[in-house]
């Protein structure tokens, strides 16, 4: 049974896949909260909105780059492998995962048609905020899903997503480290796993 | 033959072949080199020491879902409604209550334990039967536990992942939960008899269904962005049990007797 809350949540915030960057200034709760209200309109906006799914996904794909430190991501789900990644490979990377990520957005949106959400508090963790709200849509459970939000040069930017205590960005991370470790440690076996799949959804769609 | 010695002999059908199976099948992960810090480091973090175990069990649980589990879900979503969905999960966590009164008693949480207790005479009755959960629209929500929860509040390590055949993700400390879950119901507690033993299968049976159903579109979610769907599991299952620790500790205090100053929460 208490598997059930985090993959429940889970399917929730993919749209919204996020991760880390380097803080620079602390932002306040109001200003986030401000932000994650802001950024969830626009969203259920498009998700709910009228047009194609292919052009949901383009709009999609614009608001995560708006509001996501996309370009930080590559840097923390690699860890530890940004140090063995040429430079060459970490360029492919941040490029697959973009490519990735728009991919997974594409494959919520029919999951999330009539999708509300709730902004209900704002708590700082340190010179981030953690933004809760609780996302509705119809025949789902309710789910809690926190928004973590960093000062990213001087705009507020989404770095994690916390769904019923699990980090999508830890959890990206380990499935990415698990495709490493299994080959051996080469970078090369989780870029070709990303092309792989990112040519797998392609066919299918 | 008693109550309990059914639930025994049920257990142990399911139990005995997957353990003796999967010690049959036992295999170790090869360690990295001392000399290589980071790549050990790594290793030791990750504590998974039967990986290549656990991943053929992974492969045989969701070969097992993908022709058994799964359809049968779908089917069971197409003839009810999320109304319906819910207030089964709110009849099968009713069942369980006891067992969380239970194991908050032995966390050292009497608050908790006392709320578990409340829920299940209200939901039992008001409730009927447990069915509607009228506990937690006066005060008394359902807060999560179990024994891993327990021995974890005791300072038993997680210790090694484990991926059970039919069972899923546990741990060396949380796969102590499967048999004391087994055996704390109410069911237990009633004079054995054909119509309660029936009535535990049919419960044992929608609570899988009813589960499986609530997970059709995250499973299929991660099976369809996931690029190592183990590790993936492995890392939602880790991250989730150490949430669950920190809101039971975070939930409750322990209770003290006034002549001692109450420690700071």
């Amino acid at each position: 049974m208490y598997f059930r809350r985090f993959i429940v949540g889970v399917a929730t915030s993919v749209p919204m896949l996020a991760v880390m960057a380097g803080a620079a200034q602390a932002i306040t709760p109001d200003q986030a909260k401000s932000f994650i209200t802001a950024s969830g309109d626009k969203l259920v906006a498009i998700v709910n909105g009228g047009g194609s799914q292919d052009q949901k996904a383009s709009q999609l794909r614009h608001l995560v780059n708006q509001i996501v430190a996309v370009n930080q991501v590559g840097d923390y789900v690699l860890g530890r492998y940004i140090n063995v990644a040429t430079p060459a490979q970490k360029q492919q990377f941040e490029a697959l995962f973009h490519q990735l990520l728009s991919y997974n957005i594409t494959y919520q949106i029919k999951a999330y048609q009539g999708v509300s959400f709730k902004v209900n508090s704002a708590t700082p963790q340190g010179n981030d905020v953690l933004v809760d709200t609780t996302v509705t849509a119809p025949d789902k459970a309710p789910a809690d899903v926190g928004w973590i939000v960093e000062d990213d040069s001087g705009q507020p930017k989404i770095i994690d997503v916390i769904v019923a205590g699990t980090s999508l960005r830890i959890t990206t991370r380990n499935d990415y480290a698990g495709v490493i470790t299994d080959h051996g440690g080469q970078v090369a076996a989780l870029l070709t796993a990303m092309q792989n799949q990112i040519t797998r959804i392609s066919a299918s769609q | 033959m008693t109550n309990l010695n059914r639930r025994l002999r049920r257990g142990l059908a399911l139990t005995v072949p997957a353990l003796i199976t999967a010690t049959a099948l036992s295999g170790c992960a090869t360690p990295p080199p001392k000399s290589d810090t980071a790549d050990y480091q790594a290793y030791q973090q990750l504590n998974d020491p039967l990986e290549p175990t656990n991943r053929a069990f992974f492969k045989v649980n969701r070969t097992l879902d993908t022709y058994v589990m799964k359809p049968v879900a779908e089917g069971y979503v197409a003839i009810t409604t999320q109304g319906i969905r819910n207030h089964v999960t709110d009849f099968t966590s009713n069942i369980d209550e006891p067992a969380r009164m239970l194991n908050f008693m032995a966390e050292g949480y009497p608050a908790d334990a006392g709320t578990s207790l409340v829920r299940f005479l209200v939901n039992s009755t008001i409730g009927i039967g447990g069915i509607f959960d009228p506990a937690s629209a006066i005060g008394y929500p359902k807060t999560s536990t179990d024994f891993g929860i327990t021995l974890a509040t005791w300072g038993v390590p997680a210790g090694p992942y484990l991926y059970l055949p039919l069972f899923g993700p546990s741990g060396a400390r949380d796969v102590w939960n499967l048999p004391v879950q087994w055996f704390a119901t109410p069911m237990e507690a009633a004079p054995a008899s054909t119509a309660l033993n029936d009535f535990g299968h049919a419960e044992d049976g929608i609570n899988l269904i009813n589960t499986r159903a609530t997970y059709l579109q995250p499973i299929d979610q991660i099976d369809a962005t996931a690029l190592d769907p183990y590790a993936t599991f492995r890392s939602l299952y880790r991250q989730s049990r150490a949430s669950e620790l920190q809101e039971v500790k975070q939930h409750d205090h322990r209770t003290w007797p006034d002549w001692y100053s109450r420690p700071a929460k």
